[in-house]
């Protein structure tokens, strides 16, 4: 009663029930995009079949209706975040997006910026391609290393960190940093890609100013994302990107700009996305993600025990499934990691990410080539992780 | 070193498809840095070592292991067996246009792949080639076995010393002790005029005739590793227990020859272009044709 019906949710997958080459499919590439359930798929549907029409310029019965439909997801957004207001949802295209519209609009030249070790290149790029001082707390024994942050923190304008880190799962506890951060006068954005689809994020409760993440990562559409911000931040923020929908009124000279979100939401839409988007944040409520974030860390539990018994192995990250939620990133001594993705997908269909994950600054720092890494999420079952094991050990067996 | 093979085998599936034509450019680019011994950057040979061991996996993971571990030793062979083999085709094709074998200017052994080789049946061919239609001879003196009343009449045109005729042979019994008492069987010889000797058993069959011991010394001649020496044909008849003293004088007279010079006219007549050709009523076969062929067509002669 308390744990995923992951068979019932398996269903909603059609790509799960396929085969390829007469094995099933096991998808363990979360953490780069969820795969999407039928639900999300026929709202896409609907956008296209029933009012495929512009929001909030037009007047006509289906403008309206996709007006309608637009702010009805806001408000699920703003629901799922727990957000004061719903005009503190920008819609997006992604995390980067996100990331880059605040690294563009806060006014950081010449200030500070702090963000961790282990930073997706979407967290790490925008600050060190614009005019600001970039630094970073380094984890302790892969613990936030609260020490460095309170000496680093001084001066600091704004405090950009990843949530939870696509690297290894880990992550930071972001209600202590944000306190500490405030009370030295430093706004704080989330890069949340990795943690709204794994847990709970309550943006009240956390008092966060900034949070960006990714709808395909999250069961919806490719290429949507939210940034969430305060209202009074969001007021004072230049803008970054200017066009239809973003103005009020202009002339050859001037123009008067919308309020956020408008202000901020250049062009035509992806609305169907939008809608999408929506739908999948219902469709994770209704779920839980109490119990996501349960069944993840049941299945990598399974899956770190059993790796752990294999010298040849090594996890990247804390040895405890608890801290890296469903994310194992592993090495096979002296293999490519690309190999071992590779040889995977070609043995059983498993299909797990290979690389530096974006992640280039952190393997750099640690001569790392990479890593492989198996991400999971609710559809993935203990029969997966069983045979997910099984096939690390065989392949382990091959290049020993 | 696989990417060699890679090339070669996305390159010809890359003139189909434009998705191995990205694959091919990658094996060349790969190609090209190995043969400057520089690492192969886009990563296909480990690419495909990895697919191949992947799938090798499931099925025998102790093949998987050792080509993992031996993969590019694996590779080297395959790309130098690869080499030779493009080689030695190309020395065939060279010994063909040249010398219209591929074995070379001294052989006579067969290409297996004959590129000129025609669908013909394979007979015994006379100096001419099939010119007109062929058409059933008068059966004439020509020895036969079974009723004249037969509905079927088979009519074979040999020649002893003719291989084909010779391989036709075990059919030809096989047919005749089938359709014993439905059929009959006439045999006409059509001594090959570019086989030396095949005139002289021609005329000795015909004497085995005079003497009433054709089908006997016919059924020698087929079943032996014959020689064609006056010799060796006199001793035939001795185990056929012909009369010999009459059967010499045959091999020596005018009768003889003339009865084989007409049974060969008849050939001619008929369009015979080489043996063994059969007349199963007017159909013609030519060639030596399995047991089934002749069955349909007798059985549907039988049907009229
Ligand atoms: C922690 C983290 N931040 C940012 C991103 C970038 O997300 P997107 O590509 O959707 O903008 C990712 C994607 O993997 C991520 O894992």
């Amino acid at each position: 009663m308390f744990s995923l019906n992951v068979e019932k949710i398996r269903e909603d997958f059609s790509i799960l029930n396929k085969t390829i080459n007469n094995k099933p499919i096991i998808y363990m590439d979360s953490a780069c995009v969820t795969l999407k359930p039928k639900q999300v798929v026929e709202k896409i549907n609907q956008y296209y079949n029933e009012f495929p029409a512009c929001a909030g310029r037009s007047t006509h019965k289906l403008g309206k209706k996709v007006t309608e439909e637009v702010e009805q997801s806001r408000k699920t957004i703003q629901k799922f975040i727990n957000a004061k207001k719903q005009e503190e949802i920008i819609f997006t295209r992604n995390t980067t997006e996100g990331i880059n519209l605040i690294a563009n609009s806060l006014g950081l030249e010449g200030k500070k910026v702090l963000g961790t070790s282990k930073e997706h290149n979407s967290n790490l790029l925008p600050w060190l391609n614009g005019n600001m001082k970039y630094d970073i707390v380094k984890d302790k024994d892969n613990d936030f290393n609260f020490e460095e942050f309170n000496e680093k923190i001084k001066n600091t304008k704004l405090v950009a960190m990843r949530h939870t880190s696509n690297l290894d799962g880990t992550t930071i506890p972001a209600k202590e940093i944000i306190k500490i951060a405030h009370e030295n006068q430093a706004l704080v954005l989330l890069d949340a890609a990795q943690s709204i689809p794994h847990k709970e994020v309550d943006v009240k409760k956390l008092d966060v100013d900034f949070l960006a993440f990714s709808g395909h990562k999250m069961l919806g559409p490719s290429g949507t994302g939210i940034l969430y911000g305060k209202y009074d931040l969001l007021e004072n923020l230049k803008t970054f990107m200017l066009g239809g929908e973003t103005v009020f009124d202009s002339n050859y000279d001037s123009f008067k700009l919308e309020k956020p979100p408008e202000k901020f939401e250049a062009g035509l839409q992806n609305y169907a996305g939008i809608i999408g988007l929506a739908e999948a944040a219902r469709y994770l409520t209704k779920i839980g993600k109490d119990k996501i974030e349960k069944h993840e860390i049941k299945l990598n539990n399974m899956i770190t025990e059993e790796l752990n018994k294999i010298p040849e192995i090594d996890i990247l990250g804390p040895n405890v499934p608890e801290s890296r939620s469903g994310i194992i990133s592993f090495n096979i001594k002296n293999t490519d990691p690309h190999n071992v993705a590779s040889m995977l997908d070609a043995s059983n269909n498993i299909m797990v990410r290979s690389g530096a994950h974006c992640v280039h600054s952190w393997f750099n720092a640690n001569k790392l080539k990479g890593s492989a890494r198996a991400s999971l999420y609710i559809y993935n079952t203990e029969e997966e992780a069983d045979i997910f094991v099984k096939a690390v050990k065989d392949l382990v067996k091959i290049v020993k | 070193m696989i990417c060699l093979i890679a090339l070669i085998a996305f390159g010809i599936l890359g003139i189909f498809s434009v998705s191995y034509r990205k694959l091919a450019l990658e094996a060349f680019d790969c190609v090209f840095r190995r043969i400057t011994l520089r690492k192969c950057e886009s990563g296909l040979d480990q690419r495909l070592k990895s697919q191949i061991t992947g799938k090798l996996m499931v099925k025998s993971p102790k093949l998987a292991s050792k080509i993992y571990k031996n993969f590019e030793v694996i590779s080297w062979i395959f790309t130098i067996l690869m080499i030779a083999s493009t080689i030695y085709s190309g020395y065939g094709i060279y010994n063909f246009l040249v010398h219209g074998n591929c074995n070379g200017p001294d052989s006579n052994a067969l290409c297996i792949f004959d590129p000129l080789k025609k669908e013909e049946p394979e007979t015994c061919s006379v100096a001419f080639q099939k010119t007109a239609e062929l058409e059933a001879p008068e059966i004439g003196d020509s020895p036969s076995l079974g009723s004249l009343n037969s509905k079927i009449t088979i009519i074979e045109f040999g020649c002893y010393t003719c291989q084909y005729t010779r391989e036709a042979q075990e059919t030809v019994e096989k047919v005749l002790k089938e359709y014993k008492g439905t059929m009959r069987f006439v045999y006409k010889s059509f001594p090959l005029p570019n086989h030396e000797s095949s005139k002289n058993v021609a005329i000795a069959a015909e004497c085995a005739k005079l003497s009433g011991k054709f089908w006997l010394y016919n059924s020698l001649l087929f079943n032996k590793d014959i020689k064609t020496d006056d010799k060796s044909l006199i001793s035939y008849a001795k185990e056929a227990n012909i009369n010999i003293t009459q059967f010499e004088q045959c091999l020596n007279s005018q009768e003889a020859i003339e009865n084989v010079d007409i049974e060969f006219n008849q050939g001619i007549a008929s369009g015979i272009y080489g043996t063994p050709t059969f007349f199963i009523n007017n159909i013609s076969l030519v060639g030596p044709q399995s047991f089934e062929e002749f069955t349909k067509i007798i059985k549907k002669e039988l049907r009229k």
